[in-house]
């Protein structure tokens, strides 16, 4: 179909997402959408939901760090906000996401906002409550293999001194 | 604006990541509220100057009934600078309000607690601040989420009706459960909550922190009336 004339296009603002998990998470940019989408559903319901319009552009995750731009209409990022402040895990992984930015272009959001992608972790052998664990490293976050079974717990460079 | 959280081991995250994380998010403090029987170790003050936000030290007290419980807060009312009540029980919801030594009663719907005007008068009365939990929001579905939702509201109009003093928290058990502050407000808008009444009860922590740090100076002897150490003096 032929696009739009520019004053009828919908208007749209960008929201920088960051996402953190467990080390061990792993998921793409459909399943996170697919969260999106039911976070807006269940919280602004079918209307609030085709309302905001939330679409994830860019999608970057591994080893428990990530960033996505969201896309969503202009005037509909306090209810965006709150729907992915919903968004608490993706295919069973626990996630944090939180807004880092809203600009109103892609670029401008990648570029304040994002900036290069997630850096890569190291793994390291550290002693947590007197026994050998291993730790997924990014200065000053640890994440602490508790058990063999991908149990975690949250530390920071701190907790070895 | 003060998040109260459950560190290691009685949560997934140590106190040193939630205040990592409570910092990036825009937090100025946290309080560390691990249930009485799952204390955490840490040096509060280290952590504090590391990430730049203020760490409390504070207990959420869990007793199966009203005379444990009472035990429990003249136990930690001397060391720790908040204490919590885990609520959720109609017995320790009504042993709460009618506490002075208590600082906050903690998700008092939850289980099968309920809440009603007496508490919610006992509770202003008492300057006992019940707390709003967004933990079932931000994390629950379905028909729990509707409850916790419904029961949210019951909550507000009372606490409203009496003018009874309120905490807003998230109940993080990890830093990934933590939210920002304006994520907190943009939930608590869609649940029916006015974007003032969050900022609110985030900053009312804060404010319980430093009135509590206040009265446990050697100074203090009742509110409005300190011992001034006389310039010199031998007093």
């Amino acid at each position: 179909m032929k696009h739009l004339p520019k004053h009828l296009r919908p208007r749209w603002r960008y929201l920088a997402v960051e996402i953190e998990s467990w080390p061990d998470a792993s998921f793409d940019r459909r399943a996170f959408q697919r969260e999106v989408w039911y976070a807006a559903q269940n919280l602004l319901g079918d209307t609030g939901s085709a309302e905001t319009d939330m679409t994830v552009l860019r999608f970057e995750h591994r080893d428990g760090a990530g960033h996505a731009i969201v896309r969503v209409r202009r005037g509909e990022t306090d209810a965006a906000r709150a729907a992915l402040a919903c968004l608490d895990s993706v295919d069973g992984d626990a996630v944090r996401v939180r807004i880092r930015g809203i600009s109103g272009t892609v670029r401008a959001c990648e570029e304040k906002y994002i900036g290069g992608p997630p850096e890569a972790p190291q793994q390291r052998h550290v002693v947590f409550e007197n026994a050998d664990r291993s730790a997924t490293v990014r200065d000053p976050r640890y994440d602490v293999e508790t058990a063999s079974d991908g149990a975690f717990v949250g530390a920071t460079a701190l907790d070895f001194r | 604006m003060y998040e109260a959280v459950y560190a290691h081991p009685d949560g997934d995250s140590t106190v040193a990541r939630h205040a990592l994380t409570a910092a990036e998010s825009g937090f100025d403090g946290i309080v560390v509220r691990n249930h009485g029987d799952e204390p955490a170790d840490y040096d509060a003050e280290a952590i504090a100057d590391e990430y730049g936000v203020d760490v409390a030290e504070g207990v959420e007290i869990r007793a199966e009934n009203p005379s444990r419980a009472s035990g429990f807060v003249g136990n930690h009312r001397s060391e720790a600078t908040v204490v919590v009540v885990h609520g959720g029980d109609p017995k320790l919801n009504r042993f709460a309000v009618e506490q002075p030594a208590v600082d906050v009663l903690a998700h008092p719907m939850r289980g099968d607690g309920d809440f009603n005007h007496v508490l919610a008068n006992e509770a202003a009365a008492n300057g006992v601040r019940v707390a709003y939990s967004l933990g079932p929001v931000l994390r629950e579905s379905g028909g729990r989420r509707v409850r916790a939702i419904k029961q949210l509201r019951k909550l507000r109009e009372l606490l409203e009706d009496a003018d009874a003093p309120f905490v807003v928290t998230a109940d993080p058990a990890s830093h990934l459960q933590q939210r920002a502050p304006r994520e907190l407000v943009a939930v608590g808008e869609a649940v029916g909550f006015d974007a003032e009444t969050i900022r609110e009860g985030l900053a009312e922590w804060g404010r319980l922190v430093e009135r509590n740090r206040e009265r446990r100076r050697d100074s203090f002897v009742e509110p409005g009336v300190t011992v001034e150490r006389e310039e010199g003096g031998d007093s």
